[in-house]
């Protein structure tokens, strides 16, 4: 006996495929926009080359901050003179 | 045959669902208007320099309210140091309000070092109520000609303020707003689908209301107002969330217009999060909805207002309630469909494309936005902006709880009117250090 589809449910289905393709196209350009930009960015406002330094920033700094840089500092200072005698050998 | 009763509801349901429709089509139509408006004028000049607006030059106090911004607000007043308006005619005022973090202090530093900045500190018994509190406090001590408006984010170009200031040659100009641009646009997906609005929002929007004499709105910074003008609309309204806006109308309702200059930009901070940026758009929805409240009748009474001009203000004011009334019209479809009043909504596949056009996030903005980024240069970032869709559907439970929350408030005689202050990082701003 040969299977005759069913119009209603035929229409339905290709109405679901058609929304589920309509969306997937609609979207995908942006997915690809979103993962992986290649858009140049903001637009550059006229003056944007003069780079803001700020004259305080610096001077606002934490000292408890500072405390922790140095002593990283200090400690990747010693790392590398740790090193330096298996460079001679 | 259908009860009487159900045959009323299907022809109420109808004619509501038709009215709201029609709503849906005249924004719609609006912004098809704006874009082809902008997309014709798009390259002729604003304005012929004159020997008058090139010599003008006023007197100008820069007000920039500060609410905790030390990540910030020196990159800010350093620029305000940069720029190019010639200093004895400069004043700038900080505005500390009631801050806990650095701010003061940086702002006091910057202060002993230029004569012209100043900075005024609020503590807790005064500050902290709003932007809208704190500019106030700031007009009390500006003595420009022209009062310009800085939030504590942004980084305007050098010559911003003499790009302005041409335009107060006109006696009809009470304001002139400039271009805002998102500077930490690359950070995330929220700032870059916040760049597309502002892009659809500046180069299209405001661009179009100024061609076509419409209503262009302050937006309450990077802009300036004649000090005379604002002193006699009694300064910024501190129980209207929306300040900006309520200072738009109350302009025009005075007969004077508001100017917009694509050609004077300034970068700004967007918001960084999907919650950062609830809590903007629910102050700006509750804020507008209240103006809509206040405004609506005086606009239609104008005699100050042309007809385009009602109607455009009208429709401005009423934005954000587009997107409850977006939830209405779907909500009201689907009984239509069962109850079947007339022959009209038998047709289905007829109808259908209603409830889609508006709920696909409305097909006009996107377009909008699209000749926005066009004009920018930058096709590019129209990749993106069917992604509009998700931040048009996040919008409708925004102004959803903000007019609920309005409409209690209202109900029990009690204005909540806290201001969600917007936190600034300083990241991923590309362009400028920090």
């Amino acid at each position: 006996m040969r299977m005759v589809p069913n119009p209603t449910s035929t229409t339905f289905f290709l109405l679901v495929l058609g929304i589920l393709a309509f969306i997937i196209i609609m979207l995908l350009p942006a997915l690809v926009e979103w993962k992986k930009p290649k858009d140049a960015g903001p637009r550059r406002i006229m003056g944007h080359m003069f780079f803001a330094q700020t004259e305080i920033g610096d001077m606002m700094t934490d000292a408890e901050e500072e405390h922790v840089f140095d002593k990283m500092l200090v400690d990747r200072i010693a790392g590398i003179i740790a090193f330096l005698p298996n460079l001679e050998a | 045959m259908k009860a009487g009763g159900e045959d009323l509801l299907a022809e109420v349901l109808e004619a509501f669902f038709l009215i709201l429709a029609g709503l849906m089509i005249a924004y719609l139509v609006r912004h098809y208007i704006f874009t082809i408006t902008v997309l014709k004028n798009h390259q002729k000049p604003k304005r012929v320099n004159t020997a008058e607006n090139i010599t003008f030059q006023p007197t100008i106090s820069v007000l920039i309210p500060a609410h905790n911004e030390e990540k910030v607000v020196g990159r800010t007043i350093q620029r305000m140091t940069e720029l190019t308006y010639p200093k004895d005619k400069l004043q700038i005022i900080i505005i500390e309000d009631a801050s806990t973090d650095k701010t003061g202090a940086i702002a006091d530093q910057y202060a002993a070092m230029h004569n012209h900045i100043k900075v005024i500190h609020r503590d807790r018994k005064v500050g902290g109520r709003g932007k809208a509190s704190a500019l106030n406090a700031g007009l009390k001590r500006a003595a420009g000609e022209i009062i310009v408006c800085f939030d504590a984010d942004y980084y305007p170009q050098p010559d911003f303020l003499e790009r302005i200031t041409k335009e107060f040659v006109n006696p009809k100009v009470g304001v002139v707003q400039g271009r805002i641009t998102v500077l930490n646009e690359p950070y995330n997906i929220v700032t870059r689908l916040v760049a597309l609005e502002r892009i659809g929002g500046y180069r299209i929007d405001q661009q179009a209301r100024d061609n076509l004499g419409l209503i262009t709105q302050f937006g309450g910074t990077a802009g300036g107002i004649r000090r005379s003008l604002l002193e006699s609309l009694g300064g910024w309204n501190e129980s209207i969330l929306a300040e900006d806006t309520d200072l738009t109308l109350r302009v025009y309702l005075a007969g004077y217009k508001v100017s917009y200059l694509n050609e004077a930009e300034s970068y700004e901070e967007a918001v960084e999060s999907w919650q950062a940026y609830w809590k903007q758009r629910y102050r700006w929805a509750k804020g507008h909805m209240q103006c809509a409240f206040k405004h609506s009748f005086n606009v239609i009474r104008s005699k100050n207002l042309g007809l385009k001009e009602k109607i455009d203000g009208l429709l401005m004011l009423n934005v954000y309630f587009m997107p409850i009334l977006a939830l209405l019209l779907w909500a009201t479809f689907i009984p239509l469909l069962i109850l079947k009043p007339s022959p009209l909504f038998g047709a289905v596949w007829a109808l259908l494309p209603f409830p889609l056009y508006s709920f696909v996030g409305n097909f006009a903005p996107f377009f909008e936005v699209g000749i926005g980024t066009y004009l920018d240069g930058r096709t590019r970032a129209n990749w993106l902006i069917p992604l509009l869709i998700f931040t048009f559907l996040y919008n409708i439970p925004i102004c959803t709880k903000a007019f609920a929350d309005l409409l209690i408030s209202k109900i029990l005689g009690k204005d909540d009117n806290h201001w969600e202050k917007t936190v600034h990082s300083g990241n991923g701003n590309c362009y400028i250090g920090s």
